[in-house]
């Protein structure tokens, strides 16, 4: 009986000590942070900045940012400037580097071109994927939200889309096209956004 | 008696047609040099005879070619791609010209299967000029093939000539008529805009004075932001709701403004556009992908975004995302398949005119959004 009773405490003991293991692998949830005392129903308009291209193509960092302008227009919240005009807050700024901004660049950029927030954003992987025979498209893009009265990050968000699936590796197929799967990325960003 | 009537019906539009057939062929033309936006050698002089051989067959009044010559050596003219006000002005006034034919050559290819892509304009000549016509043909040896390829056309000249065919023949029954034709009905949804926002403010009873900027070109195709400029301003001119400003007299006077745009069109770029040509909108953008194939192997690729900025708002209230692969939607056969960029952008471009037009507030967008502008 004494024996038995023993037993169960071990089993229990071990269940629970790998639960704490299992614990202690995981990340914190999420690829997200959203300042908790920002008021985003104050943000009627923003800017998008150019975004930092650490791809080889050098003309991916505008395709996506033109994605993302027009599907942040798209759903009605926001109004977004035209880049030119941007471009014209920039060089009025003397913004050193427009990818990166300092939180002081981004409060004289806000008062120039006059919004309540800017987005920066980095693509970190745009194209194709290989894995022995499969290939397939990724698309991998961080953004963030400075607030221009404080130069303070208010909202971070980054997304994966594509890549190679078991389906891929076990039929082929090549994946989806690039253009599908950033408008993939870029809905998820927004979803994070709004959410 | 019935009879009677009827007949003289028919006989009144008969002399209808005829008066205005003889007051078309009063109208004198100067032909410009074709203009090339294909960066490939091409037979350009071939196209310009085409032109001028099928106008003067139907008793048309075409100046000659040593006189456009020393009139355009005269005012030193070397932009071949449109008119400035100054040049309208003394074409009509110094050699009493009434139009000039402006054709810009988009894609030449002489490998089997051929490819002729080309968009020619007439603009009016005087103080104020503007487009009276404009018409566009984009052809491929392989475009209908038919029953054991017996459709195919194997030979660059021959498909020259059916395109001119076209080109002229639009022409001719413009100046008879003085009638353009209007939407085409045939157009295909899979070309629709990818992404698309559209602003209450763009109204379907509105009439704009549009301005099209050259579109900012990142594709690897040379003339591509020219072409599509082209594109914009034969597919806006099928709607009745948008002047379009020549590009010609926008050239001018952006070269006028010292107008430098790195990375789009400002709001003090737009403020001086709008003031100095009294445009409402002014259409801009960026073309990614504007991609042909040579022979068999490969398929068109057209990708661009639009901006439409407005005057009195000073917002953007359109912008968009279009691309195609001419091989989008064709699963047997190569049905449905397009075998140039031309013919697809046209359909990609009048898709936003339809939208920007005809289509209610909705607009498409982000899933998580309410796809619905406030």
């Amino acid at each position: 009986m004494g024996i038995i009773r023993i037993g169960s405490l071990l089993l229990r003991t071990s269940i629970f000590l790998a639960l704490v293991l299992l614990m202690a692998c995981a990340t914190p949830s999420g690829d997200t942070y959203i300042d908790q005392n920002m008021d985003f129903g104050a943000i009627k308009t923003v800017g998008v900045m150019s975004f930092a291209n650490l791809t080889r193509d050098t003309v991916v960092s505008e395709r996506v940012r033109d994605v993302f302008i027009n599907s942040l227009l798209s759903t009605g919240a926001v109004y977004v400037l035209p880049t030119g005009e941007i471009a014209r807050g920039v060089a009025r700024a003397e913004v050193q580097n427009p990818t990166a901004l300092s939180g002081e660049e981004v409060v004289k950029l806000g008062g120039i071109i006059k919004v309540q927030a800017i987005i920066t954003g980095v693509v970190r992987e745009y194209g194709e994927v290989r894995s022995g025979t499969t290939s397939a498209n990724i698309i991998s893009l961080s953004l963030q939200m400075i607030e221009t009265q404080t130069g303070k990050i208010v909202w971070t968000a980054s997304t994966t889309k594509g890549g190679i699936s078991i389906l891929d590796r076990l039929f082929g197929g090549g994946g989806q096209p690039m253009n599908v799967i950033t408008e993939k990325a870029v809905n998820d960003l927004i979803n994070k956004l709004f959410k | 008696m019935v009879f009677l009537i009827l007949s003289g019906f028919v006989s009144a539009e008969e002399i209808g047609k005829k008066d205005s057939l003889e007051s078309g062929r009063k109208f004198n033309i100067a032909i410009y040099p074709v203009e090339n936006l294909s960066a490939t050698p091409a037979p350009l002089m071939e196209i310009k005879q085409a032109f001028v051989e099928r106008l003067k067959k139907q008793g048309f009044h075409v100046l000659n070619e040593e006189d456009l010559e020393k009139f355009m050596a005269k005012h030193r003219i070397r932009y071949i791609g449109g008119i400035d006000r100054g040049i309208a002005k003394a074409f009509k006034e110094e050699i009493g010209i009434d139009g000039v034919l402006i054709t810009s050559l988009e894609l030449y290819s002489g490998m089997n299967p051929p490819k002729i892509a080309l968009i020619s304009r007439l603009v009016s000549t005087g103080a104020s000029p503007f487009i009276l016509w404009i018409d566009n043909v984009g052809l491929a040896g392989d475009d209908s093939p038919g029953i054991l390829g017996l459709g195919l056309i194997e030979d660059p000249k021959a498909l020259v000539e059916k395109a001119m065919k076209s080109m002229a023949g639009s022409l001719i029954s413009y100046l008879s008529t003085r009638t353009d034709e209007r939407i085409d009905r045939d157009l295909k949804s899979k070309f629709q805009p990818k992404i698309a926002y559209k602003s209450p403010a763009l109204g379907p009873d509105g009439k704009y004075v549009v301005a099209v900027l050259p579109f900012l070109n990142r594709s690897e195709r040379k003339y591509a932001g020219e072409i599509l400029v082209l594109h914009f301003i034969r597919q806006l001119k099928r709607f009745n709701h948008f002047d379009i400003i020549d590009p010609g007299i926008l050239r001018q006077e952006l070269l006028g403004l010292r107008v430098i745009m790195e990375d789009g069109v400002s709001l003090a770029n737009a403020d001086a556009i709008f003031a100095i040509l009294d445009a409402d909108i002014i259409v801009s953008g960026r073309v990614m992908d504007y991609q042909d194939h040579q022979g068999i192997w490969g398929k068109p690729k057209v990708d661009f975004s639009t901006v439409l900025i407005e005057r009195k708002s000073r917002q953007v209230v359109w912008g968009s995302n279009s691309y195609n692969e001419g091989d989008d939607g064709v699963f047997f056969f190569d049905r449905g398949r397009v075998n140039t960029a031309h013919a697809m952008a046209s359909q990609m471009v009048q898709w936003i005119g339809e939208k920007i037009l005809r289509d209610p507030k909705r607009v498409e967008g982000a899933k998580g959004s309410r796809g619905q502008v406030k």
